[in-house]
């Protein structure tokens, strides 16, 4: 077979590549490359190290070895991997299947690096497991990941010393706090994150790997059916190609995102199973690898059936399922560096000369992305939330604030006329009143505006609550609806603003507070199956738990997180769930997010319904805001259609679905 | 002391919304009081090490939500509890009329093997509002009603004081323990609280 001559291809095929590549981002399959033109100097081999092999399936026999090289040209710098020929590794193919040497064959191909340039390079993670080789992972700025290469005879430290030496390489562990696995891993983010191409999903989306059948000979690739994101080749065949120049796309993140997530699935899958069986089988103890393997096929591993195992732990930690995203990392693959949030300038940018908002869609992913700048957010807030359209003119919104004004002033006289002899006559009035005066003062009272003593701010919180408790009777008050005004009260300074953009945050939320807690316990629902279809592992180990009602997250999505975070902090939180962008229900990912966060810790220590509800009470403060909008962003895009699926339609803060009728079921006792 | 098994007792602090049951859970936990506590959305819990008759227990105090509408989560709350605090202020009538509601609503949600003899206490709360002075509910009422379901163990606390509050968790404790299943404890016979409950002053459970 032709490929075969991989092995001998020389470093001066590997110029040719190279060559050709610095036109270009494009790297092409060099099977033609004999000629040797350089264009930018000569390429130099800076490192390299023999042995450096990938595993394709989990069983150590079937492990490509090759030589793992960095080159320099001019300032760049190049990656690349070549497999050795079959016959120096072969002589176990045929242990497990006969089709080994097929599939071997085949990966040696696949998995074939010719010379990857290092700005395509997203990150460079090193494992160094405590026992068992060191490996790297490489992920590509598209998201793609090569499987690991593993250093079997060392080098994996002088291979970063070296790419340090010759590229910017930040090193995140701390940074991002995504090393939660249990290796030892250090993740070397290789290109700059100031590259604005790299600073939003849709110029990730766009740089997405374009993939090439293996077996062919001809490498070009059809334009066309990259830039329409429909034609993605073998979906099994794994990337040794990557187109970098941005393209634009229409279209945001999600239809182009999930296709490359799902290939990028794929080959992280077997770098997952690959490493979590590596080193079992390298002992020789095949049965029992055979075996185990079978058990986490089984559902979550039971402590008990693993006791007597040799990998019992001295510590009372149980063994936890492995991630199914673990490998994936999808906050280093997708997790959108965070914006300034929007200028004024940027703002003035999106209206037209009488007001309008023309591109809303453009708006709203930009607040996604950053927010909004604090002294814009009485204006931008009330495009969120509803109660400004974003097709009205200056003159329209003026003439409806002072409708909205006068309009509010007579809701708010049908509880002020209520006399002392009346509301000793109406008593779910006098019980409401109670229940609001109470929940008032101590709402938000360590927030400067809302602090001391006869505090107006207080009053007006308790006379908007008591005025929406009468426009929307059948709700009436319920707590939690203090910690929602707050906020928007801060930020609008007005009464009767913040009583109709409150109205507007109601009209979604408003579900959250029915007396037979359905708003919540769809919200709920919807959370179970995201976990189900994001983490069946964890789900699994919550319903062996009997937590599937997922009453640990009520105070989450009750009040939109507003307990979990500082209070500036809330209102970056909440413009960002406001714009919608990629779902309505982004707070579920980021309740995923947040769980799968901790896995580790829940199912390791094993912790029952009580622990976790204390466990994420506590988490309260805790929470990195950038760190959890990313990763549900990269949770939303990864479970894409699917995910959507999971959240049965009318779901708060959906619409509900019908209006006609009475919003809010009621039952006798009307408080 | 160490190698003694250490057995939790659970117990659910129960009331309408604003009647203290936070401040007295800090109050008997962290022996502190604020003015700054929020509303209690969903449940939360505070353990504490007690001794009972030279043996160590861990004493987890749940905090609930005071609102009715949240009553439908104490299905997952409740279960397991070993002992129930009915917590109203004594300057709001309606705070003790609807005692009788979380009672009840407890026996539904937390479905005890033997609700008959469920160990309930009875906690009148801010007696130090105004001196006293504010004070609507009269305490032979509360006893009235504590002697009608069984004597149910009475105690007036202010947990802005601390006043009498580690007496009442005292009592709690202890009937928290008498719920558990004879089989698994040691059970000292000094233990009458039912029987005595009704003739004690507010300072009292001589358990």
């Amino acid at each position: 077979m032709h490929e075969t001559e991989l092995h001998d291809l020389s470093d001066d095929s590997d110029y040719a590549a190279a060559s050709r590549h610095t036109g270009s981002s494009n790297i092409t399959r060099s099977d033609s490359g004999k000629s040797i033109t350089s264009e930018s100097g000569p390429l130099k081999v800076v490192y390299s190290k023999d042995n450096v092999s990938i595993h394709p399936t989990q069983y150590a026999s079937e492990r490509i070895s090759g030589r793992l090289r960095l080159f320099k040209q001019g300032s760049s710098l190049f990656l690349s991997w070549i497999p050795y020929k079959p016959s120096t590794d072969a002589e176990d193919d045929s242990f497990w299947q006969g089709s080994s040497s097929i599939s071997k064959e085949k990966g040696r191909n696949l998995y074939t690096i010719k010379l990857l340039p290092l700005r395509d390079v997203h990150s460079i993670r090193r494992h160094t497991p405590g026992l068992g080789w060191q490996y790297i992972i490489v992920v590509l700025s598209s998201g793609l990941a090569y499987p690991p290469f593993y250093f079997y005879n060392g080098g994996a430290r002088e291979f970063l010393a070296t790419l340090k030496h010759h590229v910017c390489i930040v090193s995140c562990i701390a940074t991002t706090g995504l090393c939660k696995s249990v290796d030892d891993a250090n993740v070397f983010l290789v290109n700059d994150f100031q590259d604005p191409l790299q600073n939003s999903i849709i110029s990730r989306a766009s740089n997405r790997a374009s993939l090439h059948k293996p077996s062919n000979s001809f490498s070009s690739l059809d334009d066309s059916k990259i830039v329409n994101g429909t034609t993605y080749g073998d979906i099994s065949s794994a990337i040794s190609e990557y187109r970098g120049r941005p393209k634009k796309s229409h279209d945001p993140a999600r239809d182009i995102s999930i296709q490359v997530m799902e290939k990028f699935s794929l080959v992280t899958k077997f770098a997952r199973e690959t490493t979590s069986h590596l080193f079992r089988e390298n002992h020789g103890d095949l049965l029992n690898t055979h075996r185990k393997k079978q058990q986490v096929e089984d559902g979550f591993l039971n402590p008990a059936t693993s006791s007597s195992d040799d990998e019992k732990k001295t510590t009372n930690m149980v063994q936890v399922d492995s991630d199914p995203l673990e490998f994936e990392k999808l906050p280093l693959v997708w997790g959108t560096q965070r914006k300034a949030p929007l200028s004024l300038e940027e703002w003035t940018s999106f209206l037209d000369s009488e007001g309008r908002i023309i591109d809303s869609k453009a708006l709203k992913e930009r607040i996604f992305y950053g927010g909004v700048e604090h002294n814009l957010r009485k204006e931008v807030w009330k495009f969120l939330l509803g109660y400004n359209e974003y097709d009205s003119t200056y003159a329209e919104r003026e003439y409806l604030a002072s409708e909205k004004m006068h309009e509010y002033e007579i809701l708010k006289s049908q509880w002020q006329s209520i006399s002392a002899a009346q509301a000793k006559r109406f008593t779910k009035f006098r019980e409401r009143k109670s229940l609001i005066d109470k929940d008032v003062v101590r709402t938000d009272r360590s927030v400067a505006y809302f602090e001391g003593d006869d505090n107006q701010n207080v009053t007006v919180l308790r006379d908007i609550l008591l005025t929406y408790s009468f426009y929307n009777f059948d709700l009436g008050y319920c707590q939690g609806m203090s910690d929602l005004l707050s906020p928007i009260l801060y930020v609008m300074k007005d009464e009767s603003e913040s009583f109709w953009c409150f109205t507007a945050l109601m009209e979604r939320l408003g579900p959250n507070f029915n007396r037979d807690q359905s708003g919540m316990h769809s919200q709920l629902f919807a959370l179970s199956k995201l976990v189900e279809l994001l983490d069946s592992p964890l789900h699994s180990y919550f319903e062996q738990k009997d937590c599937l009602n997922y009453f640990i997250c009520f105070r989450w999505i009750l009040i939109q997180f507003k307990r979990e975070f500082e209070y500036e902090n809330i209102l970056r939180l909440w413009e960002v769930l406001w714009t919608h962008y990629l779902s309505e229900h982004l707070h579920l990912y980021m309740c995923v997010a947040i769980l799968r966060r901790h896995r580790a810790k829940i199912m390791g220590e094993q912790m029952d319904f009580d622990t976790l509800l204390k466990f994420i009470n506590e988490l309260s403060g805790t929470i990195d805001l950038d760190w959890m909008i990313k990763e549900a962003e990269a949770l939303c895009v990864c479970a894409g259609e699917n995910g959507a699926a999971c959240i049965p339609p009318g779901t708060p803060p959906s619409l509900p679905l019908e209006t006609n009728m009475g919003l809010y079921p009621l039952e006798d006792e009307v408080l | 002391m160490a190698s003694r098994r250490r057995m939790l007792l659970k117990v659910i602090i129960l009331g309408d919304s604003g009647v203290g049951k936070t401040s007295l859970m800090n109050q008997y936990v962290n022996k502190k009081f604020s003015n700054q506590y929020k509303a209690t959305i969903g449940a939360d819990f505070l353990t504490k090490e007690v001794q009972i008759d030279d043996r160590l227990f861990t004493l987890q105090i749940w905090d609930t939500a005071g609102q009715e509408r949240f009553q439908s989560l104490g299905v997952a709350f409740y279960r397991g509890a070993d002992c129930c605090v009915l917590v109203y202020d004594v300057n709001v009538m309606k705070s003790f009329d609807n005692l009788n509601n979380w009672r009840e609503e407890f026996l539904v949600q937390a479905s005890p093997s033997d609700p008959e003899n469920f160990p309930f206490i009875v906690l009148g709360n801010k007696i130090d509002i105004d001196g006293g002075n504010s004070r609507v509910v009269s305490e032979k009422k509360v006893k009235a009603w504590c002697a009608s379901k069984g004597n149910i163990p009475y105690f007036e606390t202010s947990a802005k004081e601390g006043f009498n509050v580690e007496a009442a968790f005292q009592c709690i404790a202890k009937n928290a323990l008498k719920n558990e299943p004879e089989e698994d404890i040691y059970l000292p016979d000094t233990i009458d609280v039912a029987g005595r409950a009704t003739q004690q002053q507010s300072s009292g459970c001589e358990c």
